[in-house]
């Protein structure tokens, strides 16, 4: 009983205190942020910095506006290159997680699959962007195909680690009460991956974006990769970093996504959603019992 | 609860036949790694025996030997008069973790053998509510292993334990993770419950005074290699009261376990 009372005041104090603590961290990154800022600015102005190659914050901003409202040109780069992201995020996620889950499964298929995991491990990925290329040709598939490579490493592992690294004595237990190897698999190595599963994905989310840009500066004629290249170019610094702070906010937001779907499918690392669940959980069990 | 009884005292055996047979039993995990050599012991329908001996005198093992979870290099196993090879239905195990999914409620843990075993019934359900009001966790039904106390835990374990049906109890260590306090109290509700369900219970600690306090019979064991030194009979009736420690009678049998055990103990 003190268990859950213990737990629920040091939960709430936490909260409490972070918040309260949080607001202050978050105030003092952002007179931070605004003093570089505005440093910044200042040294653009005053000539310390050859504006040509480091254009001020100001001049940055009108060119976001710039492109985004008033030309709109980016929008179309701008999801050529998410989608790439996207799909090379689900094919690498799912022939990551794929595999994985056949290497856990047969120590057989693990034993094959190792050196070239290894030789794969080893090569420098974005290397393979030029063969890429000249297989499938400067469009679409060339850069998914990079994407997914980039990606796959992150899920591949760690839901090989996850799967693997089950406590034996809970196998045991599963073994003592006569549980199929499904079982198990289904009952406790898949929830039990859970979370370094979802780590796994959120590299390959950071991945992604990283893939596709090389790709498309290796050879594209669309994508914020393009974009990009042509702003550099032609010297045009202000939309060089346009683009780039565009595809910063755009593969943050994305892995802001993923943790978000982290932190409600691991419902257990939370008090508040397992107070939740348990609530939920309750109502629904005890009007199965009621019934006959 | 009469309903839960008797779902889990079911075997048609009678109490006083012979439930697990051991002989000359010797599992060695190498050549040098001789956990239990020569082991011969009977035990009899809902008797409760302690396994008692220092660290890796080889009680797990022989634990895990009567559970099937390993095989035995030689000797003769037998539960019911067949030779183990594999865990049966009729066996349960619990160790000294409780081991609960953390994404389960603890309802939902107890109902793990039942699911396993097929469909869960609302007649299962039932019965996981009753074996948690039996161990104390009503009102924590619904609640995750991670807002519950190490106690808590186990008593969740316990029910769990319960739920499969089974009416051979291996306990390894099973509160040897908690407080005394709480060992001392969980000690006197597995005894009311071991007695209600009648069950064959193989209880494993490194108490002297628990292993006698419980049993009916505590099997002293000595390592290099794993021997089943002496077997001594404990008489009191059960179940038993905790001031039944302080009584010359119950010290006696301590200094007798003590005397096989050697000085360090
Ligand atoms: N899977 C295994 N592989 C190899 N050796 C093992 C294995 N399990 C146990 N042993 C060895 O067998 C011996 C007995 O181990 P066991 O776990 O049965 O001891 P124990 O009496 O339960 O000890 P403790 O009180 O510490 O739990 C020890 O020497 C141990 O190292
Ligand atoms: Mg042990």
């Amino acid at each position: 009983m003190s268990a859950i009372t213990e737990g629920d005041v040091t939960a709430l104090t936490d909260d409490a205190d972070s918040s309260g603590q949080r607001a202050w961290i978050i105030t003092k990154h952002l007179i931070l942020f605004a003093v570089l800022i505005l440093l910044w600015e200042l040294a653009a102005r005053a000539g310390w910095a050859d504006p040509l190659m480091f254009p001020a914050p100001l001049g940055i901003v009108k060119q976001i506006w710039f492109i985004y409202v008033v030309q709109q040109n980016v929008w179309f780069h701008l999801y050529t290159t998410f989608a790439e992201a996207m799909a090379g995020l689900f094919f690498g996620s799912i022939m990551g997680i794929g595999l994985a889950t056949a290497a856990a499964l047969s120590l057989r298929f693990r034993e094959y699959i190792k050196p070239y995991i290894i030789v794969i491990e080893a090569t420098p990925r974005i290397a393979v962007g030029p063969l890429f290329i000249a297989w499938l040709g400067f469009g679409f598939s060339s850069k998914v195909a990079l994407a997914s490579l980039v990606c796959f490493f992150g899920p591949f592992v760690n839901t090989l680690t996850g799967l693997l690294n089950v406590d034996d004595e809970a196998e045991e237990m599963f073994r003592s009460m006569r549980a199929t190897k499904w079982q198990t698999f289904w009952g406790l190595r898949v929830p039990n991956s859970a979370t370094i599963l979802m780590a796994g994905l959120k590299l390959g989310c950071s991945s992604a974006f990283g893939g596709a840009l090389v790709a498309e500066f290796i050879s594209a004629n669309q994508g914020m990769g393009v974009l990009m290249s042509r702003y550099t170019y032609t010297l045009n610094m202000n939309g060089a970093f346009a683009t780039l702070l565009s595809i910063t906010f755009f593969a943050f937001l994305l892995f802001k996504i993923a943790d978000v779907i982290d932190y409600y499918t691991v419902y257990w690392r939370s008090d508040s959603l397992m107070q939740a669940k348990s609530k939920k959980r309750k109502a629904a069990f005890l009007k199965a019992i009621a019934q006959n | 609860m009469a309903a839960v009884a008797q779902a889990v005292a079911s075997s048609k055996v009678a109490v006083g036949d012979t439930v697990i047979q051991a002989n000359n039993l010797t599992k060695a995990f190498s050549e040098s790694v001789v956990a239990l050599e020569n082991a011969s012991f009977k035990i009899k329908k809902g008797d409760f025996v302690s396994l008692v001996g220092p660290s890796g005198c080889g009680k797990s093992t022989l634990l895990r030997l009567v559970a099937g979870l390993i095989k035995k290099t030689s000797g003769n196993l037998t539960v019911h008069g067949k030779e183990v090879t594999e865990p049966r239905a009729d066996t349960g195990m619990m160790f000294q973790r409780p081991i609960l999914l953390e994404w389960r409620t603890s309802v939902e843990n107890v109902l793990l053998p039942s699911e396993l075993l097929g469909k869960v019934t609302n007649e299962d359900k039932r019965r996981a509510m009753g074996f948690l009001e039996m161990v104390g966790l009503k009102d924590f039904e619904f609640t995750f292993p991670r807002q519950l106390s190490g106690g808590m835990q186990q008593r969740v374990a316990l029910a769990r334990l319960l739920q499969t049906g089974a009416d051979i109890l291996l306990l390894d260590e099973p509160f040897g993770a908690l407080d005394e306090f709480t060992r001392e109290r969980l000690n006197v509700e597995l005894m009311r419950i071991v007695s209600q369900f009648k069950t064959t219970t193989l209880f494993v600690t490194h108490n002297i005074q628990e292993a006698i306090f419980l049993a009916d019979q505590v099997h002293v064991m000595t390592p290099r290699p794993g021997r089943l030194a002496k077997i001594i009979d404990v008489p009191f009736a059960r179940p038993r009261e905790i001031s039944l420690q302080l009584t010359p009678e119950f010290n006696k049998l301590v200094a007798e376990v003590r005397d096989v055990l050697g000085g360090d103990h």
